[in-house]
């Protein structure tokens, strides 16, 4: 890898296969940056008073990598020192304790990225069209 | 003409997942879905819990007038609950 070539980068993929997080994390990882914030979602065993064996998504994929990346756009300009974002979100099957959602953000310094993932987070539930079926 | 997709319950209530429709170029959103709910009346029942977007966009179902282009895409999506 050339170390002058680290142009911040966004990694955005929806798949139906299990979600990595050693994957994730590497995706992010820069010479120029002391920390990687990770979230991951996993399946609850419960929701509203009901057991949860597994919960199946579907997207309106178009849409949500363009939503997707509107928010890693947002990140950048919120905070400005975050070098690379990595989204994965699984469709399909999901079932207990796995993940249905890893994000990574790599920044120099810890304050950036945490508080990038928070609100990576928190934005894709509320406006990325992906759905609990 | 547009691009309608239907998603979730919308898809099991039209009967179908994707099709095209003819609609004037210009209409409120409001219009734009009950042009779909005429060709599709299973669909009123779950007007107050959908999403719509046109062109990749989120739109409100109301007064805001929309100038479509041939082939752009209007999608018919359920509450969201990703993540």
């Amino acid at each position: 890898m050339d170390e002058s070539e680290d142009v911040p980068k966004d990694f955005v993929k929806l798949k139906s296969e299990k979600l990595s997080v050693d994957e994730v994390s590497e995706l992010v990882i820069s010479p120029y940056c002391g920390a990687v914030s990770l979230f991951i979602g996993t399946t609850r065993n419960n929701f509203e008073g009901k057991k949860v064996i597994h919960l199946e998504y579907e997207a309106y994929t178009s849409m949500a990598e363009s939503e997707i990346k509107k928010i890693c756009r947002d990140v950048r300009q919120k905070w400005p020192s975050v070098k690379h974002i990595a989204v994965h979100h699984r469709l399909g099957v999901v079932p207990i304790t796995e993940a249905s959602v890893i994000i990574a953000v790599s920044s120099p310094h810890r304050a950036e990225s945490l508080e990038a993932v928070m609100y990576c987070i928190n934005t894709l539930k509320a406006s990325v069209p992906i759905w609990k079926k | 003409q547009v691009s309608v997709l239907y998603f979730a319950r919308s898809a099991e209530l039209a009967g179908l997942r994707c099709e095209t429709l003819w609609v004037p170029r210009q209409v409120t959103s409001l219009q734009l879905w009950e042009e779909i709910v005429k060709v599709h009346p299973r669909l009123a029942v779950i007007r107050d819990q959908v999403v719509f977007a046109v062109r990749q966009e989120y739109v409100l179902l109301g007064d805001q007038l929309l100038v479509l282009q041939p082939g752009d895409e209007v999608a018919i999506i359920p509450p969201i609950s990703g993540g």
